[in-house]
């Protein structure tokens, strides 16, 4: 976390390429959440429904409690770790409406790792509010990817 | 500190007590929080048809543990670096109780199932041991950050 203490990003070349790199795995790493999701766990309602309870039509199993709390402690580790060291590069990098977006990214990401075990344990409509902030934190840390790689680019920080 | 650094780590705090919720269910849906409950998960139990862990099986459990807690812990307890807390013995301690702890969560398994079945105490402690902890660092800091 050192490039939260450099005066000027901009003129420290080494960490620029760094945290500009960094960040190009982390927009690798969200896209690839996506596209996982998508063939795996489900990113639509009724795809997440049958993944969680099943679907006797189509001789589909729900999935079990250990698997899901494995997938579910997993998400929040990952999560955490990745939107902290993205919040500490954008808040380096930004001057407005860093709280604002910090805030939203953070809560949606929150939200979104509660509804999940939600819409396990007591009701289908969590689902929905798990897919929306799904989307919404993973499209603001997109955002603040771009946002945070052009600054860097830009003449100073 | 930055008001924004305050507002990302206040932030991380809660992801880490949903972290701690996640683990705690995690441990009693797959091991149970009594002391048979965690022989039988390690030594295995042929009433009830639980095959025995083997060191190699364990290890495997264990692998992404043995990172996630060091970096887990590393991360909160730098925090601390940052607060008023740096310079008092107490850090000290915490930063040493932190890690052994979580030393010895991961390392009881092998214990166990090489016959010291009273470790089986020893791996719920410390379980418990490390969360209570890891509650007290998401505690300082709040108190010192909010």
């Amino acid at each position: 976390m050192k490039f939260t203490v450099i005066k000027s990003l901009q003129k420290d070349s080494a960490m620029s390429l760094i945290l500009r790199s960094f960040l190009l795995f982390i927009s690798l790493y969200l896209l690839s959440d996506i596209f996982v999701m998508h063939t795996s766990f489900g990113i639509t309602p009724q795809a997440l429904k049958t993944t969680l309870f099943g679907d006797e039509t189509l001789y589909i199993d729900p999935i079990n409690e250990a698997s899901f709390l494995e997938f579910w402690h997993t998400q929040i580790f990952i999560v955490m770790m990745l939107l902290l060291t993205l919040s500490s590069i954008f808040i380096r990098v930004a001057n407005r409406s860093r709280i604002i977006i910090t805030n939203v990214v953070m809560l949606s990401a929150l939200v979104s790792l509660v509804a999940l075990p939600l819409a396990f344990y007591l009701s289908n409509f969590f689902i929905h509010i798990y897919i929306v902030t799904y989307f919404l934190w993973h499209f603001t840390a997109l955002y603040m990817i771009f946002y945070s790689f052009w600054k860097l680019h830009a003449r100073s920080v | 500190m930055q008001e924004a650094y305050k507002l990302s780590i206040l932030h991380y705090l809660g992801f880490s007590l949903l972290l701690i919720v996640s683990a705690i269910m995690l441990f009693e849906h797959k091991i149970g929080f009594s002391f048979e409950a965690v022989l039988d998960y390690y030594v295995g139990n042929e009433e009830k048809f639980v095959p025995a862990l083997s060191g190699g099986g364990i290890l495997k459990i264990i692998l992404p543990h043995i990172f996630v807690f060091g970096l887990f812990a590393m991360v909160l307890l730098h925090f601390l670096v940052f607060t008023p807390l740096r310079h008092k013995k107490s850090l000290f301690v915490l930063i040493y109780a932190t890690f052994g702890v979580a030393l010895l969560e991961m390392l009881t398994p092998f214990l166990i199932i090489n016959g010291w079945s009273f470790f089986a105490y020893v791996k719920l402690l410390s379980f418990f041991l490390f969360l209570g902890l890891i509650l007290l660092i998401l505690w300082v800091l709040f108190k010192r950050i909010r």
